[in-house]
């Protein structure tokens, strides 16, 4: 098989995954706002331990590029989220300020993706011989982003099986920016640290904008301070030990 | 100068910048309550920059006893919060007229400076440059906390000038602690990830517990995360580039 088609492939794999990020809430039945403040205080504690991870790995290529980066990420936020208010919007079963917020989420997720799948091309590019190790890594790794998107979109109402469909969606474009950061990797590696701030920025924006303060106001605070540092520590513990 | 020397210098420092703090009340009578909210958010904002670089600057996988010592951090400040009374105290009152809510403030912060104590002895054992680092950033971040505490406290009619030497007073826990880490680690470098872990996993919770919660309601949330998103990256881009980076 041709060496691209293998990438895309494995990077349709690490997509997938994403999917399984859904499972938990399968087993939730009751969607009470305690749960809703837990769950978006688990997505809060991802996303910030993914942007951690993600900063400490765009500075060794470039310190000021990924803060500019992180600027634009803001920047495309605050954007994408004047542009909403103006419609009345209806999004996987909710409307209204929570289908903003899952729209919102969508936006930040998938833009995060498109900078993990040029990650993923470049370190294609240096070798084919640690590679089924990355994507199963990758893979393994996408969970917690499904979870992350599935913890804010199922207590807006969106079913399980919707949530895993919304959270493969939002990884698809991992395996399409794979392949051209893989066949040209010199240029690729040097936009790199801006992609990486760009969805770090954007990243940290949503959970201190949007998701915190829905926890904070579901639950006591101490509870969803416990779960998003939590949270945080493991994820940035997980990505390092894969 | 003797390594301790420079904790006990740098670590007073920083305790001694809480009492820059009361400077924007200067001349007024009253602090407008969104300036409340920014400042807890940029108190929350270094803070966190200061976790992520305690937890990424030593490039290193975090070990089983980093995690146990982060659990450790997170346990130490919510058995205090509990303990005290103030698991969920709003510390932007300027209104609340209550004796004990004065008191259970200066708690809030005493308890709340050991930790960064903690994070400054660490930080200093890892290796001086660092540790400078960031005490200075905590030196920083005592500033708006200062401002804050001020405001409570003049509103409940202390004197500007006590209000000062009140914020550096709790904060003095951060000194003993700072050089009582640093002298444990060089006695004993086992207990370094251990520290480490205790402070990132207590400076974060105090982020979340304490100064994010209710500045919310003193600012919106799009200039709450501007201000602690900005205060973050500048301490993520100036450990990158300085040292320990």
């Amino acid at each position: 098989m041709h060496l691209v088609i293998i990438v895309f492939l494995y990077g349709l794999v690490t997509a997938l995954a994403t999917g399984l990020g859904a499972l938990p809430f399968a087993f939730v039945r009751r969607l009470s706002p305690r749960i809703t403040a837990q769950s978006n205080a688990v997505a809060s504690g991802l996303m910030l331990g993914a942007s951690f991870g993600l900063v400490a790995e765009g500075t060794q290529y470039g310190s000021w590029q990924t803060i500019g980066g992180g600027m634009a990420g803001v920047l495309f936020i605050l954007v994408t989220h004047a542009i909403l208010k103006r419609y009345d919007l209806e999004f996987g079963g909710s409307r209204g300020v929570g289908a903003r917020r899952a729209v919102l989420l969508m936006v930040v997720m998938t833009v995060h993706s498109f900078a993990e799948g040029v990650a993923v091309g470049v370190s294609f590019g240096g070798g084919m011989t640690l590679a089924l190790v990355i994507v199963i890594a990758i893979a393994v790794h996408n969970i917690p982003e499904g979870l992350a998107i599935s913890a804010v979109m199922r207590p807006q109402g969106t079913s399980v099986l919707g949530c895993a469909m919304w959270s493969v969606m939002s990884s698809l474009p991992q395996p399409l920016m794979a392949v051209p950061a893989f066949l040209l990797v010199d240029t690729f590696a040097r936009i790199l640290p801006y992609g990486i701030g760009f969805a770090a920025g954007a990243m940290v924006f949503m959970v201190i904008e949007e998701l915190l303060p829905e926890a904070y106001g579901q639950d006591q605070r101490h509870g969803v301070a416990v779960t998003v540092t939590v949270t945080l520590l493991a994820m940035v513990i997980f990505a390092q030990y894969l | 100068m003797d390594p301790t020397l420079v904790v006990l210098f740098y670590s007073s420092l920083a305790a001694g910048m809480a009492a820059v703090g009361v400077l924007p009340l200067l001349g007024r009578r009253k602090l407008p309550r969104h300036w409340i909210g920014w400042s807890n958010a940029l108190a929350g904002g270094l803070m966190l920059g200061v976790a992520y670089a305690l937890l990424v600057s030593a490039r290193e996988r975090v070990p089983l006893s980093g995690a146990l010592g982060a659990l450790l951090g997170i346990l130490f400040v919510n058995r205090t919060h509990a303990a005290s009374g103030t698991s969920e105290l709003d510390l932007n009152r300027l209104d609340e007229t209550s004796p004990d809510y004065g008191y259970k403030v200066l708690l809030v912060n005493a308890v709340h400076s050991a930790a960064e104590g903690v994070a400054i002895g660490a930080a200093m054992a890892v290796n001086l440059s660092f540790g400078v680092f960031t005490a200075l950033a905590i030196a920083v971040h005592n500033v708006p906390e200062g401002t804050v505490l001020a405001a409570i406290l003049t509103s409940r009619s202390v004197r500007l000038r006590d209000a000062a030497g009140l914020a550096v007073a709790t904060n003095v826990s951060q000194v003993l602690l700072a050089i009582v880490t640093f002298a444990l680690i060089a006695a004993a470098p086992g207990l370094m990830p251990w520290a480490l872990g205790f402070a990132v996993g207590s400076l974060i919770y105090l982020v979340l517990a304490e100064l994010l919660p209710e500045c919310y309601r003193e600012a919106g949330s799009t200039s709450i995360a501007l201000v602690t998103l900005v205060a973050m990256g500048m301490v993520a881009l100036l450990v990158s580039l300085g040292p320990g980076g």
